[in-house]
């Protein structure tokens, strides 16, 4: 049973070299074999990890590594087709994200042990948040990234990993005296303030990010799992009330101090109002799920290059329209699967702190895809954000194998001392 | 608050993002189901003309001669230029298409809706070369008839009466299919209307061909027989108005209808105008179509007719000429021609004869269709009748051809824009089946002198294949 997981591996990298092979074709006779000897070394990292993983020795779970290497599989070869200069640099972040989540694995022990230290985690997140918020550069129209030298990170995509293992360690440390020291206010139930400090900190910067940086993507998604985690540890709906209070009032006063929050929401109310000016990507989105219809126009056949960066928050749109409604049924089930594990996970952890860990990074991840499959499909407004796994970006592929990395070694049954 | 607490709100979380999810996944199969074709007709849209990765097919005469051909994507050559540029349209980025390569232009980058519903299927089907498109036109006779038209403007239709298929579409002056893009700004701005195909979207007024339609139409309603004799003394006076005889010509008192149309003499479809008033010729010209849409292949204007209820007597006269307000368009007036020779009957006319796949195969055939009985057998034998005599022995003589029934009406048509235009529409029955025509050369005078020749010479051209 355990060896047949490795089959699921052989199919993510059957497609990927079945998508190269055909671009290849495509470019006969000028063929570009750059990314063969990548994906072949992507290749064998991924089967070496799955038969790592298969011994059991850190982690428990066989399931949750393939559909990762599915979602990059087919992120590779949508890159290979849509932006082919990327799709090295693409393969390259995948091996490096593989080697992280390995790294993360082997150094499982000591991070369960960082992860106790709520205040420390509290701190770095705020850091790595204000990093940007200061230090950050304008690229593609949002202000999140640092520039490092040669490379480009957004901190905000490994502020979500800390802030998932602060709030974690906040909530189940003083989950009690969230809930036991309350005061009635109306109809809510109301914490002393020492205690709901940090969250009102964590939903002010949420806020600043999606005013000052305008990624309202990365501000969205904070949002949501402050929302959550808060809920999760509490179980506290007055919590989850104020927080949409406080979200309302923070998207009313945006909306009529700041152009770009306009902007935004008016396309997504009505995007044929400028269906060649602002909402022209939204637009041309649409045009491809259209183009694609059920079946889809088959895998380089569309024209998913008629939207503006799509290889990056639109690539779901390029899959959507070349694969049909097909692809994106079975990317958004690899989703919801990868989603059920990641909770089995959590369910099954002994520790209320692993619990609220390893629930938090399958909720961000999900989250995280549902916000941006919305946004293309203009079900929600849209807001920038990466698909995980799929849109290129290292930044985002490196902290979501981190996460991977961590959730399966929260899956290793271990003996609880004392416990 | 207990571990166990907190898996139950997990859980609750769960529930509610994977309901999140769920209600994502209804909108997206509503996007590429139900909402996909409203979309994908948006003008908005560039993807149906986004083919550019495709070798259009190329545009066949029904001998298989090219008109249009491409041997790379976005390259497109059209070998008889201007003569063949009312039936091949042009093709422009910015500008958009017209004329074939608008109207099969999914035939011709091979996107066939069918091939589109079947997804990657279809792809693998979907070869880089667009399909060939067979048209029922043939360039000898299209040459021909550019060639007759000389230095005039005007416009030559020829079709197979039995079948609809259009043998020629001649519309003078034209521009090069290639050269239209480029030159887009000045050729619309051109006061000779290059890029207008006279032949579909052109409109004059018919002048004396309409008087087949009148001649019937008074028959239909019974204000005339054909045994009554008509007195020409060359004038009709209407009130302060009169309408005279071209030439002023006197036509004497023992005309039948029989040779007043071959004399087309005014003064009696004048006369057989104000008896039918409003109503009848109302319906004469619905009856024969012109207030119906082909809705086939063409882009045709609109015939252009007078609210005949609220003609006064002198206008109503003037309808009966073909003068006024009266606009119509060569293809309708080859249509009129043609059911003179087809038991009444008038055929959808069509241009496209097959459409052909990359490797040879059949993918579409027309089929021949009858668009609607404008007169019956009967009647259409008696006016066709008429309109020999107008042939053999009438303003029509320069279209007679030996060994070949030639039927037709001359035309003379004046117009605010100077000379008068003159017309011919006809009918000719050949071994190989019979044709209708209409030609049309403007400012070119009277009817039988310039364009009866012209008739002329194609029946001639297409007794002798």
């Amino acid at each position: 049973m355990k060896t047949k997981s490795l089959l699921l591996v052989a199919v993510d990298f059957l497609i990927m070299f079945a998508g190269l092979g055909i671009i290849m074709l495509n470019q006969y006779p000028n063929i570009d074999y750059s990314p063969v000897p990548w994906a072949l070394g992507a290749a064998v990292m991924g089967f070496a990890i799955q038969l790592f993983l298969v011994k059991g020795r850190y982690s428990s779970d066989i399931w949750v590594f393939p559909m990762v290497l599915f979602f990059s599989s087919l992120g590779i070869i949508m890159l290979a087709r849509l932006k082919p200069i990327l799709c090295v640099p693409q393969l390259r972040w995948l091996m490096i994200g593989m080697a992280v989540m390995l790294g993360v694995l082997y150094f499982s022990r000591q991070l369960k042990n960082m992860m106790q230290y709520q205040y420390i985690l509290g701190i770095c997140t705020l850091v790595v948040l204000c990093l940007s918020l200061v230090f950050g550069v304008e690229i593609g129209g949002s202000k999140n990234w640092l520039v490092l030298g040669p490379i480009s990170v957004q901190p905000s995509e490994f502020g979500k990993i800390l802030l998932v293992l602060f709030l974690a360690a906040f909530l189940s440390d003083h989950g009690e005296m969230l809930n036991a020291a309350k005061r009635k206010f109306l109809f809510l139930d109301l914490p002393p303030i020492r205690f709901i400090a940090p969250l009102l900190v964590i939903w002010g910067i949420a806020i600043l990010m999606f005013v000052v940086q305008r990624d309202l993507g990365s501000a969205l998604l904070f949002f949501c799992m402050a929302v959550f985690m808060t809920y999760m540890g509490t179980g506290s709906k007055s919590y989850v009330f104020i927080a949409m209070l406080f979200f309302g009032l923070g998207a009313a006063v945006s909306y009529a101090f700041f152009s770009h929050v306009q902007v935004r929401f008016n396309i997504w109310l009505d995007p044929w109002a400028d269906p060649a000016g602002q909402a022209y990507q939204v637009v041309q989105s649409l045009f491809a799920f259209a183009a694609g219809g059920v079946w889809g126009t088959g895998f380089t056949h569309g024209h998913p290059g008629l939207i503006p960066e799509v290889h990056t928050d639109f690539i779901f749109s390029a899959v959507a329209e070349e694969l049909g409604l097909l692809g994106c049924t079975v990317i958004m089930m690899v989703y919801v699967m990868l989603f059920y594990r990641g909770i089995m996970i959590a369910m099954s952890c002994k520790k209320e702190l692993h619990t609220l860990v390893a629930a938090g990074f399958s909720i961000a991840l999900f989250t995280q895809a549902f916000i941006i499959i919305a946004g293309v499909t203009k079900f929600l407004p849209l807001t920038g954000i990466t698909l995980p796994f799929i849109s290129y970006g290292g930044s985002s592929m490196v902290s979501g194998f981190i996460m991977i990395g961590l959730l399966l070694s929260l899956s290793k049954k271990e003996k609880v001392h004392g416990a | 608050m207990g571990h166990k607490d907190i898996k139950k709100y997990i859980l609750h979380c769960s529930v509610f993002m994977m309901a999140c999810f769920l209600c994502l996944f209804g909108y997206i199969v509503y996007l590429q189901v139900i909402a996909a074709p409203s979309l994908a007709a948006n003008p908005m849209n560039r993807r149906g003309n986004a083919a550019l990765d495709i070798v259009r097919g190329s545009i066949l005469d029904i001998n298989g001669r090219e008109l249009a051909k491409s041997s790379q994507p976005g390259e497109r050559s059209y070998p008889y230029g201007e003569i063949m540029a009312p039936v091949t349209g042009y093709l422009g980025e910015a500008i958009g298409s017209d004329g074939i390569e608008s109207v099969a232009g999914s035939d011709l980058t091979g996107q066939s809706q069918q091939l589109q519903m079947l997804g990657p299927i279809g792809q693998a089907m979907q070869s880089t070369q667009g399909n060939n498109v067979k048209l029922t036109v043939d360039a000898d006779i299209q040459q021909l008839a550019y060639d007759a038209l000389g230095s005039h403007r005007g416009a030559v239709l020829v079709m197979n009466a039995e079948t609809g298929a259009i043998i020629a579409m001649v519309s003078k002056p034209a521009v090069d299919p290639t050269d239209v893009e480029s030159n887009w700004k000045s050729l619309t701005a051109r006061e000779d209307s290059p890029l207008l195909n006279r032949a579909t979207q052109g409109l004059y007024p018919p002048g004396s061909t309409i008087k087949v339609l009148i001649a019937d139409a008074a028959l239909d309603e019974k204000v005339t027989d054909l045994n009554e004799k008509f007195n020409c003394n060359g004038k009709l006076q209407i009130g302060n108005e009169y309408i005279g005889e071209s030439h002023g010509a006197v036509h004497g008192n023992n005309l039948t209808l029989k040779d007043a149309l071959t004399e087309s003499c005014n003064v009696t479809f004048g006369t057989l105008a104000m008896r039918m008033h409003g109503k009848g010729l109302e319906n004469a010209f619905d009856r024969f179509g012109f207030t119906t849409p082909i809705n086939s292949e063409f882009n045709e204007s609109t015939c252009h007719l007078p609210k005949f209820s609220s003609l006064g007597d002198g206008d109503t006269a003037q309808v009966g000429i073909g003068q006024g307000e009266t606009l119509v368009t060569p293809l309708r007036m080859a249509m009129l021609a043609s059911a003179y020779v087809n038991q009444g009957k008038v055929m959808v006319p069509y241009l496209v004869e097959e459409v052909i796949s990359p490797v040879g195969l059949v993918i579409r055939k027309a089929s021949p269709s009858k668009w609607m009985e404008v007169t019956s057998d009967k009647r259409a034998n008696i006016i066709g009748g008429f309109m020999e005599n107008v042939v053999t022995n009438g303003t029509g003589g320069a279209a007679a051809v030996s060994g070949v029934r030639v039927i037709g009406k001359t035309g003379t048509a004046e117009n605010s824009q100077g000379a008068d235009h003159g017309w011919f529409i006809g009918a000719a029955e050949l071994p190989k089946g019979k044709i209708a025509f209409c030609i049309i050369v403007e400012n070119s005078g009277g009817g039988g002198a310039v364009a009866a020749p012209i008739a002329r010479q194609i029946i001639t051209a297409l007794r002798d294949r």
